[in-house]
């Protein structure tokens, strides 16, 4: 057996690559010679392992390489960064307005970026999102075609026979139940599902087996529900008891348990159980009927592109949906691959997943409002760069004659900038994911989920820096090093003052934050006017609960009968406000019109404060006016009625006869527009609601009085009411976040206008203190020299006012018509109000200049160089 | 006080030098400072030293003979300067003189 005795080749590599040539025969010498001396007396592993050593330790300065070139530029760099860093701790204040400036915009844009994440990864989690499908269906509607996410029940079924390409279905239906396990009893909506469902979805359980669904007596809950009913302990194995209805209820084992679902997620769920018992709670369920309609039907493929060849062969299930009834007339089907599915969503009816379009359309304000940012941060940067380096002329003189080319110039000031940005990306940084994302998290009230552990983040981090660098540095450096030395020297260099660019950013600046401050007071008025706002109806003095039918009803009517401060209690399948009824409704030859149906007790519309501007209202005889359907004036000019009373609507296979012409109201909030609705009768076994109006004042006593009657009648059932003004929920608090979000822009927005106007100014006055001092000293009195400095920014306000007042008006009124279905009308005070401030700004920054310029003696101001 | 600063070590290593005289090179210093020291050296801290003693002065180097079991490489061979031994002997001076002026008192310890 021969020893090894070689060195190690890696480490003798780098050390070769490192030392410098003339010492490296020494040096590695005398490595090599302790390499065989401790070969000899430890063996090879133990020497090599030293001699890694020895080339790690000798990788010092005196063993290195000199490089000529590469150390100039890091003499230079030095240097850059050392008078960078000088020219900004002498002026402190110029370097606060950018880096403040720099970080709240950079800040934004991580918001801007955190959010876009959180919108676009919404149910992107599903491993088979490419390959999952909605089957949605094409109908007419108001005269034009609309997409819906309802589809025959038995399609899946067919579906799964009929095509070899679809591996697994799975139909969705919701409805709603009683939950009880010991003393927590609560209503909450099940969801009946295939037991292919977690196939299908990616819902990764917590407990409990995948295959759980298949079992006829389980269930799955998410892990907020099992944490509601069972606490923090594993629930698997224990009892759930579902109560579908009166005397109907069904025993079932918990079989599993998801994980927390993921921020980003639209679809979720409570409650899964096999779809096969939807039949279990509803007795008359068919699940082969034509004529009925299912929440959802999924589909998995095998190869997701053979869907077209499916969408290509549907006609005829369209046959056989259409023969069966005539309501829902199937032209089309289309199939949504599930990984669209949420983005999709606005455009389609009735749909499974809950996309909002405003949304997208935040991201794309949000997107805006981090470029305006950025833009005023930049423009601030810029001015200030270049007013400031009339102080700095001499030392570009001084480089330049030296020997820098005019690339070196650009070099120095480029390099200032990007320390100037790296501090303000580093500050952004902090003030995004500590202030702002948890900010607008609070005030929309819900998480995004960021995580700065993201690698997405290290390339969009950095690429804010390159833009904001180039945008904010190049155009500074270029002027800058423009100049030639010899004008520089002998003060010929005409500078600052007239430069035109200066003028249109800090115009451009000035047109941003009018537009900025426009949106906040808008939005601030906005909020008020619709807290003003009339519903359309009395909301103030309305209790109401929900009942199940008619026993339940007169039980607790006869109770609240007794109390003096009820007024008046009406009974409703359907309540202004919480349900309404999807209906389809025909005028003749076969038009079809996409309505709400209320269907409540003849006495509603008085307690409810429902005005009816037209016909009559409901006979409060039983049995009367079982025919007769009254509608609101939105339906009316919807379906361009003329003669609408007594005119006849095709409904449910039936003809309703209009009696009366209900005033708009609004049953959902302004977010919304106005449906077209219309009332009928309620039979009293349908009672779903019970409505009342009480003395105004008393609402709280008989709120109270309502509950406790309530849990002695029925201490099974949880109750469910409220007062009507609270029926719009979040709303008020949505709209409340609007406004604080645009609030707060807006005063950064004024903040950086404000900052940058007044470095400028600061920077001008003292550029200009020897001509100033010299009017002072001729006797010039300080209003003079006020309307002196003044006089430059006059044209540049008068012009960027003139733009930036009419551009806020037009977006703002575009904004509004967007967001809100209805708001206030727009008037002037929201531009007014921005023009005036922006004007205290100037006159506030110019006096503030002035102020110190009178206290200073102009014999100082003469004596400066 | 002397201009020519030297360090604890950069002294051993000069000194190291002198005595081993024609056969000074990185790694018979290195075992020598171990061997009369009992300190653990290693071979890097004496080359840095060595060059900086040769830039400000005190040593002066030249190339030896190749040797097998350097991999046929040469060493570098120091001695000391003029300059070098000033050092050292200011250095030395500085020391006796300083431990001269210790009263005797001072190494008088009361016992107990």
């Amino acid at each position: 057996m021969t020893k090894k005795t070689s060195i190690p080749r890696l480490p003798y590599l780098f050390f070769k690559w490192y030392c410098r040539s003339d010492r490296f025969e020494e040096l590695h010498g005398d490595l090599e010679e302790m390499f065989y001396d401790r070969l000899d007396e430890f063996g090879h592993s133990k020497a090599s392992f030293y001699y890694y050593l020895d080339v790690l330790r000798c990788c010092q300065s005196y063993a290195w390489k000199k490089s000529t070139t590469q150390n100039t530029t890091i003499v230079m760099l030095k240097n850059y960064y050392k008078t960078s860093s000088r020219s900004l701790m002498k002026n402190p204040l110029n370097a606060f307005i950018n880096v403040f400036g720099l970080s709240l915009a950079i800040g934004i844009c991580m918001l801007v970026y955190g959010f876009t994440k959180y919108v676009y990864s919404i149910d992107q989690h599903h491993v088979n999102k490419e390959s999952v499908f909605l089957t949605t269906i094409f109908v007419e509607r108001d005269g034009t075609m609309q997409q819906n996410g309802l589809t025959p029940r038995p399609l899946a079924t067919m579906l799964k026979e009929d095509f070899p390409q679809v591996r697994n279905t799975c139909r969705v239906e919701d409805q709603n139940a009683i939950v009880k396990h010991k003393d927590n009893v609560f209503h909450e909506q099940v969801r009946y599902v295939d037991p292919s469902f977690l196939e299908m979805f990616t819902f990764p359980l917590k407990w409990g087996v995948q295959d759980a669904l298949g079992d006829m007596n389980s269930v799955v809950l998410s892990a907020q529900m099992a944490e509601k009913y069972f606490g923090s302990e594993n629930p698997i194995g224990k009892d759930l008891q579902i109560i579908f209805g009166l005397e109907n209820s069904k025993l079932f084992k918990v079989a599993g348990v998801a994980e927390e679902f993921p921020k980003a997620s639209d679809i979720r769920f409570s409650f899964l159980l096999n779809f096969d018992n939807l039949a279990v709670g509803h007795k008359d369920y068919d699940e082969h009927d034509w004529g009925e309609l299912l929440k959802a039907t999924f589909i998995q493929l095998d190869e997701p592109h053979a869907i077209a060849e499916i969408e290509a062969s549907m006609d005829k299930y369209k046959v056989l949906q259409n023969e069966a009834q005539n309501t829902w007339e199937i032209h089309d089907f289309a199939f949504e691959p599930l990984a669209t599915l949420y983005e999709r969503s606005p455009n389609i009816q009735s749909d499974i997943s809950y996309g909002r379009g405003d949304n997208a359309a935040s991201v794309i304000f949000l997107g805006i409002i981090g470029l305006f940012m950025l833009a005023l941060a930049c423009l601030n940067y810029i001015n200030i760069a270049i007013v400031s380096a009339t102080k700095r002329l001499k030392e570009i003189g001084v480089r330049k004659s030296i020997g820098a080319t005019r690339q070196k110039v650009i070099t120095q000031f480029l390099t200032e900038n990007i320390l100037v940005t790296t501090i303000a990306l580093v500050f952004g940084f902090i003030l995004g994911t500590a202030v702002i994302i948890p900010w607008f998290e609070a005030i929309n009230d819900f998480s995004m989920e960021f995580t700065i552990y993201d690698p997405l983040l290290l390339i969009y981090l950095p690429l804010i820096l390159l833009l904001t660098g180039v945008a904010s540095g190049l155009y500074p450096s270029l002027y800058i090093s423009k100049f030639h030395v010899s004008k520089i020297f002998k003060g010929s260099v005409e500078f600052g003052k007239k430069n035109p660019l200066t003028k249109i950013f800090l115009g451009f600046q000035l047109i941003l934050a009018c537009i900025l401050i426009t949106s906040a007071v808008v939005f601030t008025q906005n909020t008020r006017y619709t807290a003003k706002r009339g519903w359309g109806y009395n909301q103030k003095d309305v209790l109401y609960t929900a009942v199940s039918g008619e026993k339940e009803f007169d039980q607790l009517k006869a109770l609240m009968q007794q109390e003096s401060a009820v007024r008046a209690i009406s009974g409703a399948a359907n309540h202004v406000g919480t349900s309404a009824l999807h209906a389809v409704v025909t005028l003749p030859p076969n038009n079809k019109y996409d309505v709400k149906e209320l269907a409540v007790e003849a006495n509603y519309f008085n307690i409810m404060g429902l005005k009816v501007i037209e016909g009559r209202d409901f006979n409060n005889h039983p049995g009367s006016d079982r025919q007769a359907i009254i509608v609101n004036e939105t339906l009316v000019k919807n379906l361009k009625l003329d003669k609408p009373l007594g005119m006849e609507l095709g409904y449910d296979s039936s003809k309703f006869e209009i009696i009366g012409i209900v005033k708009d109201f609004h049953s959902n909030n302004f977010f919304y527009p106005i449906e077209p609705i219309f009332f009928r009768v309620a039979e009293p076994e349908n009672y779903q609601y019970l409505a009342m109006q009480v003395e105004d004042g008393e609402q709280s006593e008989v709120y109270a009085k309502l509950r406790q009657n309530w849990s002695s009648l029925f201490p099974e059932i949880p109750f469910q009411g409220g007062h009507q003004e609270d029926v719009w929920g979040l709303y008020y608090a949505e709209i409340n976040g609007h406004t604080q979000f645009w609030q707060v822009i807006a005063i950064i927005a004024v903040m950086l206008a404000a900052l940058g106007l007044y470095g400028l100014v600061t920077l001008n006055v003292s550029g200009r203190t020897k001509e100033l001092s010299i009017r002072k000293v001729l006797g010039a009195r300080l209003d003079q020299i006020l309307s002196v400095i003044t006089r430059q920014y006059t044209w540049l306000f008068v012009i960027a006012l003139a733009i930036g007042a009419p551009a806020s008006f037009f977006l703002i009124s575009f904004v509004l018509d967007f967001a809100y279905a209805y708001h206030m009308p727009i008037n002037y005070s929201g531009v007014a109000t921005a023009v005036f401030l922006l004007i205290a700004v100037l006159l506030t920054t110019v006096f503030t200049q002035i102020g110190r310029l009178s206290k200073t003696n102009p014999v100082e101001g003469l004596k400066t160089e | 006080m002397s201009r020519s600063y030297l360090g604890e070590f950069e002294e051993l290593v000069l000194l190291t030098v002198g005595v081993l005289y024609e056969n000074a090179y990185a790694v018979a210093i290195t075992k020598e400072i171990k061997e009369q020291s009992g300190r653990s050296v290693n071979v890097s801290a004496v080359h840095k030293s060595l060059y900086r003693l040769e830039e400000k002065g005190m040593l002066k180097s030249e190339l030896g003979e190749a040797e097998a079991k350097r991999g046929g490489k040469r060493k570098r061979l120091f001695s000391i300067t003029p300059y070098g031994k000033k050092a050292l002997d200011e250095s030395m001076e500085l020391r006796t003189n300083l431990r001269n002026q210790i009263p005797e008192v001072a190494f008088k310890w009361q016992i107990g």
